[in-house]
Protein backbone atom coordinates (compact mmCIF):
# COMPACT_ATOMS: atom_id res chain seq x y z
CA UNK A 1 0.00 0.00 0.00
CA UNK A 2 1.52 3.28 -1.11
CA UNK A 3 0.22 6.83 -1.02
CA UNK A 4 0.94 8.81 -4.17
CA UNK A 5 0.53 12.60 -4.35
CA UNK A 6 -1.25 13.67 -7.54
CA UNK A 7 -2.30 16.74 -9.44
CA UNK A 8 -6.11 16.76 -9.51
CA UNK A 9 -7.81 16.77 -12.89
CA UNK A 10 -8.61 20.18 -14.35
CA UNK A 11 -12.20 21.02 -13.49
CA UNK A 12 -12.57 17.83 -11.49
CA UNK A 13 -15.50 19.44 -9.70
CA UNK A 14 -17.38 19.67 -13.00
CA UNK A 15 -16.43 16.09 -13.86
CA UNK A 16 -17.89 14.67 -10.67
CA UNK A 17 -20.93 16.98 -10.69
CA UNK A 18 -21.80 15.66 -14.14
CA UNK A 19 -22.12 12.28 -12.49
CA UNK A 20 -24.59 13.65 -9.97
CA UNK A 21 -22.02 13.88 -7.16
CA UNK A 22 -23.03 17.12 -5.50
CA UNK A 23 -21.42 16.79 -2.08
CA UNK A 24 -17.78 16.59 -3.18
CA UNK A 25 -16.93 19.61 -1.04
CA UNK A 26 -18.51 21.01 2.10
CA UNK A 27 -16.54 23.39 4.30
CA UNK A 28 -13.58 21.17 3.52
CA UNK A 29 -12.91 18.86 0.55
CA UNK A 30 -14.60 15.49 0.80
CA UNK A 31 -13.67 13.98 -2.55
CA UNK A 32 -9.89 14.41 -2.68
CA UNK A 33 -7.89 13.40 -5.74
CA UNK A 34 -4.73 15.25 -4.72
CA UNK A 35 -3.52 11.80 -3.74
CA UNK A 36 -4.38 8.18 -4.35
CA UNK A 37 -3.43 4.80 -2.93
CA UNK A 38 -1.73 2.05 -4.86
CA UNK A 39 -2.15 -1.61 -3.90
CA UNK A 40 -0.63 -4.78 -5.21
CA UNK A 41 -2.98 -7.52 -6.38
CA UNK A 42 -1.81 -9.73 -3.50
CA UNK A 43 -2.84 -7.06 -1.00
CA UNK A 44 -6.24 -6.75 -2.61
CA UNK A 45 -6.73 -10.51 -2.67
CA UNK A 46 -6.03 -10.62 1.06
CA UNK A 47 -8.51 -7.81 1.81
CA UNK A 48 -11.06 -9.63 -0.33
CA UNK A 49 -10.42 -12.90 1.50
CA UNK A 50 -10.74 -11.23 4.91
CA UNK A 51 -14.03 -9.64 3.85
CA UNK A 52 -15.46 -12.94 2.65
CA UNK A 53 -14.40 -14.84 5.77
CA UNK A 54 -15.71 -12.15 8.11
CA UNK A 55 -19.11 -12.33 6.46
CA UNK A 56 -19.39 -16.00 7.41
CA UNK A 57 -18.23 -15.26 10.94
CA UNK A 58 -20.74 -12.44 11.28
CA UNK A 59 -23.61 -14.70 10.29
CA UNK A 60 -22.43 -17.20 12.89
CA UNK A 61 -22.33 -14.45 15.50
CA UNK A 62 -25.91 -13.40 14.75
CA UNK A 63 -27.08 -16.97 15.27
CA UNK A 64 -25.09 -17.14 18.51
CA UNK A 65 -26.69 -13.96 19.86
CA UNK A 66 -30.14 -15.35 19.13
CA UNK A 67 -29.44 -18.82 20.49
CA UNK A 68 -28.07 -17.40 23.73
CA UNK A 69 -30.47 -14.49 24.08
CA UNK A 70 -27.72 -11.86 24.32
CA UNK A 71 -29.87 -8.94 23.24
CA UNK A 72 -29.25 -7.04 26.46
CA UNK A 73 -25.77 -6.21 25.19
CA UNK A 74 -27.28 -4.45 22.18
CA UNK A 75 -29.79 -2.09 23.86
CA UNK A 76 -32.53 -3.32 21.57
CA UNK A 77 -36.12 -2.85 22.78
CA UNK A 78 -37.45 -6.22 23.93
CA UNK A 79 -40.60 -5.83 21.89
CA UNK A 80 -38.54 -6.05 18.71
CA UNK A 81 -36.74 -9.29 19.51
CA UNK A 82 -39.36 -11.65 18.02
CA UNK A 83 -39.47 -9.48 14.91
CA UNK A 84 -35.68 -9.49 14.56
CA UNK A 85 -35.67 -13.27 14.85
CA UNK A 86 -38.45 -13.59 12.30
CA UNK A 87 -36.53 -11.53 9.74
CA UNK A 88 -33.56 -13.85 10.32
CA UNK A 89 -35.48 -17.12 10.20
CA UNK A 90 -37.44 -16.05 7.13
CA UNK A 91 -34.28 -14.78 5.50
CA UNK A 92 -35.61 -11.34 4.64
CA UNK A 93 -33.74 -9.75 1.76
CA UNK A 94 -30.47 -7.95 2.50
CA UNK A 95 -28.18 -6.38 -0.04
CA UNK A 96 -25.05 -4.85 1.42
CA UNK A 97 -22.68 -3.91 4.22
CA UNK A 98 -19.29 -2.30 4.68
CA UNK A 99 -16.35 -3.26 6.88
CA UNK A 100 -13.98 -0.61 8.16
CA UNK A 101 -10.46 -1.97 8.35
CA UNK A 102 -7.26 -0.75 9.89
CA UNK A 103 -4.71 -1.99 7.34
CA UNK A 104 -1.20 -2.17 8.74
CA UNK A 105 1.71 -4.54 8.21
CA UNK A 106 -0.20 -6.20 5.41
CA UNK A 107 -3.11 -7.40 7.59
CA UNK A 108 -6.62 -5.90 7.64
CA UNK A 109 -8.14 -5.71 11.13
CA UNK A 110 -11.85 -5.13 11.57
CA UNK A 111 -12.65 -1.87 13.34
CA UNK A 112 -16.41 -2.12 12.84
CA UNK A 113 -19.06 -3.39 10.46
CA UNK A 114 -21.52 -0.88 8.99
CA UNK A 115 -24.11 -3.50 8.22
CA UNK A 116 -27.28 -1.45 8.25
CA UNK A 117 -26.79 1.99 6.71
CA UNK A 118 -23.34 2.20 5.11
CA UNK A 119 -22.73 5.26 2.96
CA UNK A 120 -20.06 6.33 0.42
CA UNK A 121 -21.27 3.62 -1.94
CA UNK A 122 -21.59 6.03 -4.86
CA UNK A 123 -18.09 7.37 -4.37
CA UNK A 124 -16.66 3.85 -4.13
CA UNK A 125 -18.61 2.38 -7.04
CA UNK A 126 -18.92 5.25 -9.49
CA UNK A 127 -16.84 8.33 -8.76
CA UNK A 128 -13.56 6.55 -8.23
CA UNK A 129 -14.23 4.27 -11.22
CA UNK A 130 -14.61 7.30 -13.50
CA UNK A 131 -11.57 8.86 -11.85
CA UNK A 132 -9.57 5.78 -12.85
CA UNK A 133 -10.72 6.11 -16.47
CA UNK A 134 -9.07 9.55 -16.55
CA UNK A 135 -6.09 8.64 -14.38
CA UNK A 136 -5.11 5.43 -16.18
CA UNK A 137 -7.83 3.25 -17.61
CA UNK A 138 -5.40 0.38 -18.14
CA UNK A 139 -5.11 0.04 -14.36
CA UNK A 140 -7.30 -2.16 -12.23
CA UNK A 141 -9.33 -1.24 -9.15
CA UNK A 142 -11.00 -3.26 -6.38
CA UNK A 143 -14.45 -2.27 -7.53
CA UNK A 144 -17.26 -4.43 -8.86
CA UNK A 145 -19.85 -2.50 -6.84
CA UNK A 146 -22.01 -1.54 -9.79
CA UNK A 147 -22.38 -4.91 -11.48
CA UNK A 148 -22.80 -6.72 -8.18
CA UNK A 149 -25.59 -4.36 -7.14
CA UNK A 150 -27.45 -4.91 -10.40
CA UNK A 151 -26.91 -8.66 -10.25
CA UNK A 152 -28.08 -8.92 -6.66
CA UNK A 153 -31.19 -6.82 -7.21
CA UNK A 154 -32.01 -9.20 -10.05
CA UNK A 155 -31.51 -12.13 -7.72
CA UNK A 156 -33.64 -10.58 -4.97
CA UNK A 157 -36.46 -9.80 -7.37
CA UNK A 158 -37.91 -13.29 -6.96
CA UNK A 159 -37.89 -12.98 -3.16
CA UNK A 160 -39.74 -9.65 -2.96
CA UNK A 161 -43.49 -9.20 -2.85
CA UNK A 162 -45.00 -8.38 -6.27
CA UNK A 163 -45.21 -4.65 -6.98
CA UNK A 164 -43.01 -1.70 -6.19
CA UNK A 165 -39.74 -1.62 -4.39
CA UNK A 166 -39.77 1.68 -2.52
CA UNK A 167 -36.62 3.55 -1.55
CA UNK A 168 -36.43 5.95 1.36
CA UNK A 169 -34.01 8.26 3.15
CA UNK A 170 -34.13 11.62 4.91
CA UNK A 171 -34.79 14.74 2.84
CA UNK A 172 -32.22 17.05 4.33
CA UNK A 173 -29.09 15.19 3.25
CA UNK A 174 -27.87 15.16 -0.33
CA UNK A 175 -25.37 12.48 0.61
CA UNK A 176 -28.11 10.15 1.78
CA UNK A 177 -30.25 10.90 -1.25
CA UNK A 178 -27.32 10.22 -3.60
CA UNK A 179 -26.61 6.84 -2.02
CA UNK A 180 -30.28 5.92 -2.09
CA UNK A 181 -30.83 7.04 -5.66
CA UNK A 182 -27.77 5.14 -6.75
CA UNK A 183 -29.14 1.94 -5.25
CA UNK A 184 -32.45 2.69 -6.93
CA UNK A 185 -30.68 3.28 -10.23
CA UNK A 186 -29.18 -0.21 -10.00
CA UNK A 187 -32.55 -1.71 -9.04
CA UNK A 188 -34.16 -0.10 -12.09
CA UNK A 189 -31.42 -1.57 -14.28
CA UNK A 190 -32.17 -4.93 -12.67
CA UNK A 191 -35.75 -4.68 -13.89
CA UNK A 192 -37.50 -3.70 -10.65
CA UNK A 193 -40.28 -1.14 -10.46
CA UNK A 194 -39.21 1.49 -7.94
CA UNK A 195 -40.55 4.56 -6.17
CA UNK A 196 -38.84 7.09 -3.95
CA UNK A 197 -40.57 8.23 -0.79
CA UNK A 198 -38.78 10.27 1.85
CA UNK A 199 -38.74 8.70 5.27
CA UNK A 200 -40.82 11.42 6.91
CA UNK A 201 -43.39 11.25 4.10
CA UNK A 202 -44.11 7.60 4.78
CA UNK A 203 -47.68 7.29 5.94
CA UNK A 204 -49.38 4.88 8.29
CA UNK A 205 -52.90 3.92 7.28
CA UNK A 206 -54.65 3.66 10.61
CA UNK A 207 -57.55 1.74 9.12
CA UNK A 208 -55.72 -0.80 6.97
CA UNK A 209 -52.72 -0.97 9.36
CA UNK A 210 -50.17 -0.72 6.58
CA UNK A 211 -47.47 1.72 5.55
CA UNK A 212 -48.24 3.82 2.46
CA UNK A 213 -46.38 6.17 0.16
CA UNK A 214 -47.44 9.65 -0.93
CA UNK A 215 -50.09 8.23 -3.27
CA UNK A 216 -51.39 6.03 -0.50
CA UNK A 217 -50.03 2.99 -2.32
CA UNK A 218 -49.23 0.32 0.25
CA UNK A 219 -45.54 -0.24 0.85
CA UNK A 220 -44.55 -3.90 0.76
CA UNK A 221 -40.86 -3.81 -0.10
CA UNK A 222 -38.71 -0.89 0.95
CA UNK A 223 -35.02 -0.14 0.95
CA UNK A 224 -34.29 2.30 3.76
CA UNK A 225 -31.16 4.33 4.25
CA UNK A 226 -32.19 5.01 7.81
CA UNK A 227 -30.92 3.15 10.85
CA UNK A 228 -32.92 0.59 12.71
CA UNK A 229 -31.85 1.99 16.06
CA UNK A 230 -33.68 5.20 15.18
CA UNK A 231 -36.68 3.51 13.63
CA UNK A 232 -37.46 1.33 16.63
CA UNK A 233 -37.62 4.33 18.94
CA UNK A 234 -39.62 6.64 16.68
CA UNK A 235 -43.39 7.02 16.73
CA UNK A 236 -43.96 4.66 13.78
CA UNK A 237 -41.55 2.03 15.08
CA UNK A 238 -44.24 -0.01 16.78
CA UNK A 239 -46.24 0.00 13.55
CA UNK A 240 -43.58 -2.23 11.99
CA UNK A 241 -44.76 -4.93 14.40
CA UNK A 242 -48.43 -4.28 13.60
CA UNK A 243 -47.95 -3.98 9.83
CA UNK A 244 -50.50 -6.22 8.09
CA UNK A 245 -48.35 -6.36 4.95
CA UNK A 246 -45.34 -7.71 6.84
CA UNK A 247 -43.25 -5.39 4.73
CA UNK A 248 -39.73 -6.36 3.73
CA UNK A 249 -37.46 -3.63 5.10
CA UNK A 250 -34.04 -3.72 3.46
CA UNK A 251 -31.67 -3.97 5.25
CA UNK A 252 -33.65 -6.35 7.47
CA UNK A 253 -33.97 -5.93 11.22
CA UNK A 254 -31.45 -8.67 12.08
CA UNK A 255 -28.77 -6.33 10.71
CA UNK A 256 -29.32 -4.36 13.93
CA UNK A 257 -27.07 -6.91 15.59
CA UNK A 258 -24.20 -6.59 13.14
CA UNK A 259 -24.26 -2.81 12.89
CA UNK A 260 -24.02 -2.54 16.66
CA UNK A 261 -20.50 -2.48 18.10
CA UNK A 262 -21.61 -4.98 20.72
CA UNK A 263 -21.04 -7.57 18.00
CA UNK A 264 -17.27 -6.96 18.24
CA UNK A 265 -16.74 -8.63 21.67
CA UNK A 266 -19.07 -11.44 20.59
CA UNK A 267 -17.05 -12.04 17.44
CA UNK A 268 -13.85 -12.07 19.49
CA UNK A 269 -15.31 -14.46 22.03
CA UNK A 270 -16.37 -16.84 19.26
CA UNK A 271 -13.37 -16.56 16.97
CA UNK A 272 -10.24 -15.58 18.98
CA UNK A 273 -7.96 -17.14 16.36
CA UNK A 274 -9.32 -15.11 13.48
CA UNK A 275 -6.48 -12.95 12.09
CA UNK A 276 -8.92 -10.22 10.97
CA UNK A 277 -10.34 -9.52 14.44
CA UNK A 278 -9.05 -7.37 17.26
CA UNK A 279 -9.56 -8.47 20.88
CA UNK A 280 -12.69 -6.76 22.19
CA UNK A 281 -14.58 -6.89 25.48
CA UNK A 282 -17.62 -5.47 27.18
CA UNK A 283 -15.75 -4.94 30.44
CA UNK A 284 -13.17 -2.20 31.01
CA UNK A 285 -9.81 -3.24 32.43
CA UNK A 286 -9.10 -6.20 30.14
CA UNK A 287 -6.86 -4.17 27.81
CA UNK A 288 -4.15 -1.60 28.48
CA UNK A 289 -4.16 -0.10 25.00
CA UNK A 290 -7.68 0.21 23.68
CA UNK A 291 -10.35 2.10 21.80
CA UNK A 292 -13.45 2.78 23.89
CA UNK A 293 -16.44 2.89 21.55
CA UNK A 294 -20.15 3.44 22.20
CA UNK A 295 -22.17 0.47 20.98
CA UNK A 296 -24.26 2.92 18.98
CA UNK A 297 -22.46 5.89 17.47
CA UNK A 298 -21.94 7.39 14.06
CA UNK A 299 -19.09 9.11 12.25
CA UNK A 300 -16.46 8.55 14.89
CA UNK A 301 -18.33 10.29 17.70
CA UNK A 302 -17.51 9.62 21.37
CA UNK A 303 -14.45 7.47 20.65
CA UNK A 304 -11.56 7.43 23.09
CA UNK A 305 -8.16 5.99 22.14
CA UNK A 306 -6.02 5.05 25.13
CA UNK A 307 -2.46 3.77 25.35
CA UNK A 308 -1.48 2.84 28.89
CA UNK A 309 -2.30 5.82 31.04
CA UNK A 310 -2.40 8.23 28.10
CA UNK A 311 -5.43 9.25 26.10
CA UNK A 312 -4.15 9.56 22.53
CA UNK A 313 -7.32 11.00 21.09
CA UNK A 314 -10.94 11.48 22.02
CA UNK A 315 -13.89 12.79 20.09
CA UNK A 316 -17.00 14.62 21.25
CA UNK A 317 -20.54 13.54 20.59
CA UNK A 318 -23.91 12.66 22.02
CA UNK A 319 -23.59 8.87 22.07
CA UNK A 320 -22.75 6.43 24.82
CA UNK A 321 -25.95 6.20 26.83
CA UNK A 322 -26.47 2.60 25.65
CA UNK A 323 -23.02 1.45 26.79
CA UNK A 324 -19.50 0.94 25.45
CA UNK A 325 -17.16 -1.76 24.25
CA UNK A 326 -13.38 -1.87 24.55
CA UNK A 327 -11.38 -2.93 21.51
CA UNK A 328 -7.63 -3.40 21.35
CA UNK A 329 -6.01 -0.25 20.06
CA UNK A 330 -5.10 -0.43 16.38
CA UNK A 331 -3.78 2.96 15.41
CA UNK A 332 -4.28 3.76 11.76
CA UNK A 333 -1.22 3.84 9.48
CA UNK A 334 0.45 7.21 9.09
CA UNK A 335 1.26 8.55 5.61
CA UNK A 336 2.78 11.96 6.36
CA UNK A 337 0.03 12.77 8.81
CA UNK A 338 -2.75 11.15 6.78
CA UNK A 339 -4.53 8.18 8.35
CA UNK A 340 -6.50 5.95 5.97
CA UNK A 341 -9.28 3.52 6.83
CA UNK A 342 -10.07 0.85 4.23
CA UNK A 343 -13.78 0.36 3.72
CA UNK A 344 -14.51 -2.96 2.11
CA UNK A 345 -17.93 -3.60 0.62
CA UNK A 346 -20.00 -6.77 0.82
CA UNK A 347 -22.76 -6.90 -1.77
CA UNK A 348 -24.98 -9.92 -2.11
CA UNK A 349 -22.81 -11.77 0.43
CA UNK A 350 -19.63 -11.30 -1.62
CA UNK A 351 -16.74 -8.83 -1.40
CA UNK A 352 -17.42 -6.15 -3.97
CA UNK A 353 -14.90 -3.36 -3.73
CA UNK A 354 -13.25 -0.78 -1.55
CA UNK A 355 -13.20 2.91 -0.74
CA UNK A 356 -10.68 4.75 1.42
CA UNK A 357 -11.42 7.52 3.90
CA UNK A 358 -8.46 9.51 5.08
CA UNK A 359 -8.23 11.72 8.13
CA UNK A 360 -5.59 13.87 9.76
CA UNK A 361 -6.50 12.38 13.12
CA UNK A 362 -6.57 8.79 14.35
CA UNK A 363 -10.36 8.70 14.31
CA UNK A 364 -12.21 8.82 11.01
CA UNK A 365 -14.97 11.39 11.31
CA UNK A 366 -17.33 13.39 9.13
CA UNK A 367 -14.48 15.59 7.90
CA UNK A 368 -12.50 12.68 6.51
CA UNK A 369 -11.71 12.71 2.80
CA UNK A 370 -12.48 10.04 0.23
CA UNK A 371 -9.27 9.08 -1.61
CA UNK A 372 -9.36 6.91 -4.77
CA UNK A 373 -7.19 3.86 -5.29
CA UNK A 374 -5.87 1.58 -8.02
CA UNK A 375 -4.16 -1.79 -8.29
CA UNK A 376 -0.68 -1.77 -9.76
CA UNK B 1 -9.53 -7.82 -13.34
CA UNK B 2 -11.29 -6.58 -10.25
CA UNK B 3 -13.08 -3.62 -11.67
CA UNK B 4 -16.43 -3.23 -13.36
CA UNK B 5 -16.05 -3.29 -17.13
CA UNK B 6 -18.64 -0.72 -18.03
CA UNK B 7 -20.96 1.54 -16.06
CA UNK B 8 -24.19 3.09 -17.19
CA UNK B 9 -26.55 5.11 -15.04
CA UNK B 10 -30.20 5.58 -15.87
CA UNK B 11 -31.48 7.76 -13.09
CA UNK B 12 -29.06 9.35 -10.76
CA UNK B 13 -27.21 11.96 -12.79
CA UNK B 14 -30.35 13.63 -14.06
CA UNK B 15 -32.10 13.37 -10.73
CA UNK B 16 -29.33 14.81 -8.65
CA UNK B 17 -27.43 17.21 -10.87
CA UNK B 18 -29.71 20.13 -10.16
CA UNK B 19 -30.88 19.59 -6.62
CA UNK B 20 -27.88 20.33 -4.44
CA UNK B 21 -28.03 24.10 -4.40
CA UNK B 22 -30.32 26.06 -2.21
CA UNK B 23 -31.20 29.67 -2.90
CA UNK B 24 -32.48 32.05 -0.30
CA UNK B 25 -33.53 34.91 -2.62
CA UNK B 26 -37.15 33.95 -2.27
CA UNK B 27 -36.92 34.11 1.48
CA UNK B 28 -35.00 37.34 2.02
CA UNK B 29 -35.78 40.80 0.64
CA UNK B 30 -33.31 43.32 -0.82
CA UNK B 31 -32.48 44.59 2.66
CA UNK B 32 -31.63 41.13 3.88
CA UNK B 33 -34.77 40.96 5.98
CA UNK B 34 -36.68 37.75 6.19
CA UNK B 35 -39.93 37.81 4.25
CA UNK B 36 -43.00 36.68 6.07
CA UNK B 37 -43.94 33.40 4.42
CA UNK B 38 -47.06 31.52 5.39
CA UNK B 39 -47.82 28.10 4.01
CA UNK B 40 -50.57 25.54 4.11
CA UNK B 41 -51.11 22.50 1.94
CA UNK B 42 -54.88 22.31 2.18
CA UNK B 43 -57.47 25.06 1.92
CA UNK B 44 -59.23 23.67 4.99
CA UNK B 45 -56.09 24.04 7.12
CA UNK B 46 -54.59 26.99 9.01
CA UNK B 47 -51.36 28.59 7.83
CA UNK B 48 -47.92 28.04 9.35
CA UNK B 49 -45.26 30.74 9.21
CA UNK B 50 -42.10 29.43 7.57
CA UNK B 51 -38.48 30.51 7.93
CA UNK B 52 -35.62 30.17 5.53
CA UNK B 53 -34.25 26.64 5.70
CA UNK B 54 -30.69 27.65 6.55
CA UNK B 55 -28.43 24.71 5.92
CA UNK B 56 -31.29 22.60 4.66
CA UNK B 57 -32.02 21.78 1.07
CA UNK B 58 -34.96 23.21 -0.74
CA UNK B 59 -36.62 19.96 -1.67
CA UNK B 60 -37.37 19.57 1.98
CA UNK B 61 -39.95 22.30 1.45
CA UNK B 62 -41.45 20.81 -1.67
CA UNK B 63 -45.12 20.02 -1.83
CA UNK B 64 -45.73 16.55 -3.08
CA UNK B 65 -48.89 15.33 -4.72
CA UNK B 66 -51.03 13.32 -2.46
CA UNK B 67 -53.86 11.00 -3.44
CA UNK B 68 -54.98 7.44 -3.69
CA UNK B 69 -56.22 4.80 -6.07
CA UNK B 70 -59.71 3.38 -5.83
CA UNK B 71 -62.15 1.57 -8.09
CA UNK B 72 -62.36 4.57 -10.40
CA UNK B 73 -58.63 5.12 -10.67
CA UNK B 74 -56.33 7.70 -9.13
CA UNK B 75 -57.86 10.52 -7.11
CA UNK B 76 -55.81 13.54 -6.21
CA UNK B 77 -56.56 14.58 -2.66
CA UNK B 78 -54.18 17.51 -2.52
CA UNK B 79 -50.61 18.23 -1.56
CA UNK B 80 -48.48 17.51 1.43
CA UNK B 81 -45.20 18.83 2.79
CA UNK B 82 -43.42 17.48 5.80
CA UNK B 83 -41.79 20.87 6.31
CA UNK B 84 -45.04 22.09 7.84
CA UNK B 85 -47.07 20.76 10.71
CA UNK B 86 -49.67 18.03 10.42
CA UNK B 87 -52.14 20.74 11.42
CA UNK B 88 -51.38 22.79 8.30
CA UNK B 89 -51.26 19.75 6.06
CA UNK B 90 -54.62 18.24 6.79
CA UNK B 91 -57.06 20.69 8.32
CA UNK B 92 -60.56 19.28 8.15
CA UNK B 93 -59.95 17.37 4.90
CA UNK B 94 -61.46 13.98 5.77
CA UNK B 95 -59.82 12.28 2.80
CA UNK B 96 -56.43 12.95 4.34
CA UNK B 97 -57.22 12.07 7.89
CA UNK B 98 -57.12 8.25 7.73
CA UNK B 99 -53.41 8.34 7.14
CA UNK B 100 -50.86 9.90 9.41
CA UNK B 101 -47.36 10.88 8.39
CA UNK B 102 -44.17 12.03 10.02
CA UNK B 103 -43.76 9.11 12.40
CA UNK B 104 -40.32 8.35 10.98
CA UNK B 105 -37.55 10.76 10.15
CA UNK B 106 -36.48 12.58 13.27
CA UNK B 107 -32.84 11.81 12.43
CA UNK B 108 -30.77 14.15 10.29
CA UNK B 109 -28.35 12.10 8.16
CA UNK B 110 -27.06 8.58 8.41
CA UNK B 111 -23.62 9.35 6.98
CA UNK B 112 -21.18 6.66 8.07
Amino acid sequence: MKRLPLTPRNNWQKQVEKLGFGFHTTNVPYWDESACYEFSMDEILLIERASAELWDLCLGAVQYVMDNNLYHYFAIPETFIPYIERTWQEDHPAIYGRYDFCYKDGVPKLLEFNADTPTSLYEAGIIQWYWLQDFDKSKDQFNSVHEKLIDYWKYLHAYLYPGNLHFTCVKASLEDLTNTEYLRDCAIQAGLTTKLVFIDDIGWDTNAQVFVDMEDTPIKNIFKLYPWEWMVTEEFGVNILADKNKTFWIEPAWKMLLSNKAILPILWQLYPDCPWLLPAYFEPGRLTDYAKKPILSREGANIELVRGATTLHSTPGAYGAEGYIYQQLATLPDFDGNHPVLRSWIIGQEPAGMGIRESTTLVTDNLSRFIPHFIS
Amino acid sequence: MKKTKQISLVLITAALASCHRSNNQDWVNANGEHRKVYIRSDSTAPYTQMFHPFGALLWYYAFRPYGHYDYFGYRRVGYYSSAISQHSNIGTNAAKSGIIRGGFGSGFSVSS
